[in-house]
C-alpha cells in the first residue's frame, strides 16, 4: 500500500473510515515509520484544532427544556401580517356571530377556527409587536455585561402547559426502543439524588458511532483505553462528544442484564476556565491515566459509579 | 449516524441541541441568539417532522442564521444610532477580557476559511458524522477528510498569523 494522505488519515483518527480502509491504514501504519511521525503530527493538528474551536464555544449551558413554538418568528412586515390578521379577525366575527345567534348555528364555524390555529399560533407573537422587538433588542443592549459573568444558570424558560404535554408525549414515545438513553437518564437521576452536582462532569451524551477494536481505540485515543478489569467487554464504540477530539466508549456487562458504559474520551484542551475546572478536577481524582477523561454511565448508585470509575486499568489485549 | 440513534425528537432534541447550538454560535457569535435560533429549528422540525432530523435541522439552521445575519446587519445601521452614545459599561475582569480576546482571535482566524472549509470543519466540531457533512456541503464523503485536514491547518495558520500580527502590533 502506498503511503496514507492526509484526508485518509484524517479520516482515519477522526473514526471515520470503514473497517476495511482502517484495517489497510493500521497495515502500512505498522510497516512505514514515516506515516506513523505523520500520525501523530495530524493527531496534534486534530487536537489543536479542536482546542481552538473551543474558545470559541458558546457558554456550557444545561439542556433547557424544549420550547416548541414560544419562539419569535423574524419579524413580519405589516403587508405580511395583515393577511393572517385578517383571517384571524373573519375567524373571530364568525364565532362572535355564530355565539350570539345561539348554540344551534354556533357549532358551525367552530371546526374552521380549529383548522385555523395553526394560523393563530403562529399569529401570537404579532399580537404585541412592540414588546417583541424590546425583547430582541434587550439582550443585544444589556448582554455586554452578562455574557462575561460565568454560565452557571441554565435559562429559567418554564415551557408553556400546553408544549410540555406535547413534549411529553414525544418523551414517551422515545422510551421504549432507546435502551442506552434510559439507563443514561437513571444514572444521571441517581446522580443527582446522591447530591452528587450535575455539573461535576458534562452531562452531554456521547453519540455513539462505529464499533472499532482495541488496537484502533488505542491508536485513536493515542493511549490504551480504560475498562473495569475483570468483566467480560460486550464492544467498543467511536463516539462524538463535544469538546473531546477522540472518544471510545467501552461497554461491559457487570451481569446477564447490567450493563455499564466506560467513556475515554480526549479532551480538545479547555482555556476558559469555566469549562476547564471540571474536567481537571476529575482528572486530579484519577491520576491512572493523565489527559483522558473518563466516566462510568449505567443504571448504578453514584457510589458505585464512582467505585467501578476507581477500578478502571487500561485495557490489554 | 442519523440512522444509529431512533427517529423521535425528543432523543434527537437531548443528543443535538448543544451541537445545533455550538454551530449556530460560530455564525451568530451571540450565545442566547444561538439558542433561540435552535430552539426554532426544534419548532419547525416539530412542525414539519423531517425525516432525518438531525442533518434537516443543520440546514434549517445554516438558513436561519444567514437570514439572522442580514437582518442585525440592518439592524446595527439603526442601533448604532441609539447606542453611539451610550458610555462603555464598568470594566470587565481580566480573565474575561483574555477569552474574549482569544474568541475574537479564532473567530478572525475562522473567517478566513474559504465558506466550504468553514462549513465543514463548523459542521465536524458540532458532532456530525462524514456521512451526514457530505450530505450537507454536496461533497463526496470521500473528500471530507481531505477538506477536513485542510481546514484545520488553515485555521491553525491564520490564528497563528494572527496573534503573531498583533504581537508585532502592539511591540
Amino acid at each position: 500500500m502506498s503511503h496514507v494522505d492526509d484526508g485518509t488519515l484524517h479520516a482515519y483518527l477522526d473514526g471515520e473510515l470503514a473497517p476495511s480502509e482502517a484495517q489497510g491504514v493500521e497495515t502500512h501504519l505498522a510497516q512505514c515509520a514515516g506515516c506513523r511521525m505523520r500520525l501523530e503530527e495530524e493527531r496534534a493538528l486534530i487536537t489543536r484544532a479542536a482546542e481552538l474551536l473551543g474558545r470559541a464555544a458558546p457558554p456550557d449551558r444545561e439542556l433547557p427544556p424544549l420550547r416548541p413554538g414560544d419562539v419569535r418568528p423574524p419579524v413580519r412586515l405589516w403587508w405580511q401580517v395583515r393577511l393572517p390578521v385578517a383571517w384571524a379577525a373573519t375567524v373571530a366575527l364568525a364565532l362572535g356571530i355564530g355565539m350570539y345567534l345561539g348554540p344551534t348555528v354556533g357549532r358551525g364555524p367552530e371546526p374552521a377556527a380549529r383548522a385555523d390555529s395553526d394560523h393563530a399560533m403562529r399569529l401570537q407573537p404579532q399580537v404585541v409587536p412592540v414588546t417583541g422587538e424590546l425583547a430582541e433588542r434587550a439582550p443585544h443592549t444589556t448582554r455586554r455585561g452578562t455574557a462575561r459573568t460565568p454560565p452557571a444558570k441554565p435559562p429559567a424558560v418554564p415551557a408553556p402547559a400546553v408544549e410540555a404535554d406535547q413534549l411529553e408525549r414525544l418523551q414517551a414515545e422515545a422510551q421504549p426502543p432507546a435502551a442506552p438513553a434510559y439507563v443514561r437518564n437513571e444514572a444521571a437521576a441517581a446522580a443527582e439524588s446522591q447530591g452528587v452536582t450535575a455539573n461535576a462532569a458534562p452531562r452531554r451524551d456521547a453519540v455513539r458511532g462505529s464499533p472499532i477494536d482495541a488496537d484502533s481505540a488505542h491508536l485513536v485515543l493515542g493511549a490504551a483505553p480504560l475498562a473495569v478489569p475483570d468483566l467480560p467487554v460486550r464492544g467498543m464504540y467511536r463516539a462524538r462528544l463535544i469538546g473531546y477530539s477522540a472518544v471510545v466508549i467501552v461497554e461491559q456487562s457487570l451481569d446477564s442484564s447490567l450493563i455499564i458504559e466506560v467513556i475515554n474520551a480526549r479532551p480538545a484542551p479547555a482555556t476558559r476556565k469555566t469549562a476547564a475546572a471540571p474536567s481537571a478536577a476529575l482528572r486530579a481524582a484519577d491520576q491512572s491515566v493523565p489527559g483522558l477523561w473518563l466516566e462510568v454511565r449505567g443504571p448504578l448508585s453514584a457510589d458505585s459509579l464512582a467505585a467501578l470509575r476507581r477500578r478502571l486499568r487500561p485495557l490489554r489485549p | 449516524m442519523s440512522d444509529v440513534t431512533p427517529d423521535s425528537l425528543a432523543e434527537i432534541y437531548r443528543t443535538t441541541y448543544h451541537a445545533l447550538v455550538r454551530f449556530l454560535y460560530r455564525k451568530v457569535w451571540d450565545a442566547e441568539r444561538a439558542e433561540d435560533l435552535a430552539q426554532e429549528a426544534f419548532a419547525r422540525a416539530l412542525v414539519h417532522k423531517p425525516e432525518s432530523a438531525r442533518g434537516w435541522l443543520f440546514i434549517v439552521a445554516a438558513n436561519m442564521a444567514r437570514d439572522d445575519a442580514r437582518r442585525a446587519a440592518r439592524e446595527r445601521r439603526h442601533l448604532t444610532l441609539l447606542t453611539a452614545e451610550s458610555p462603555e459599561s464598568t470594566p470587565a475582569l481580566d480573565d474575561a477580557v483574555h477569552a474574549e480576546t482569544e474568541r475574537a482571535q479564532v473567530r478572525a482566524a475562522l473567517e478566513q476559511l474559504t465558506p466550504r472549509d468553514r462549513e465543514v470543519l463548523l459542521l465536524w466540531d458540532s458532532g456530525l458524522s462524514y456521512e451526514e457533512i457530505a450530505t450537507h456541503t454536496g461533497l463526496a464523503r470521500g473528500a471530507v477528510g481531505t477538506t477536513l485536514a485542510r481546514a484545520r491547518r488553515r485555521l491553525l495558520d491564520a490564528y497563528e498569523a494572527g496573534t503573531k500580527g498583533e504581537h508585532v502590533a502592539r511591540g
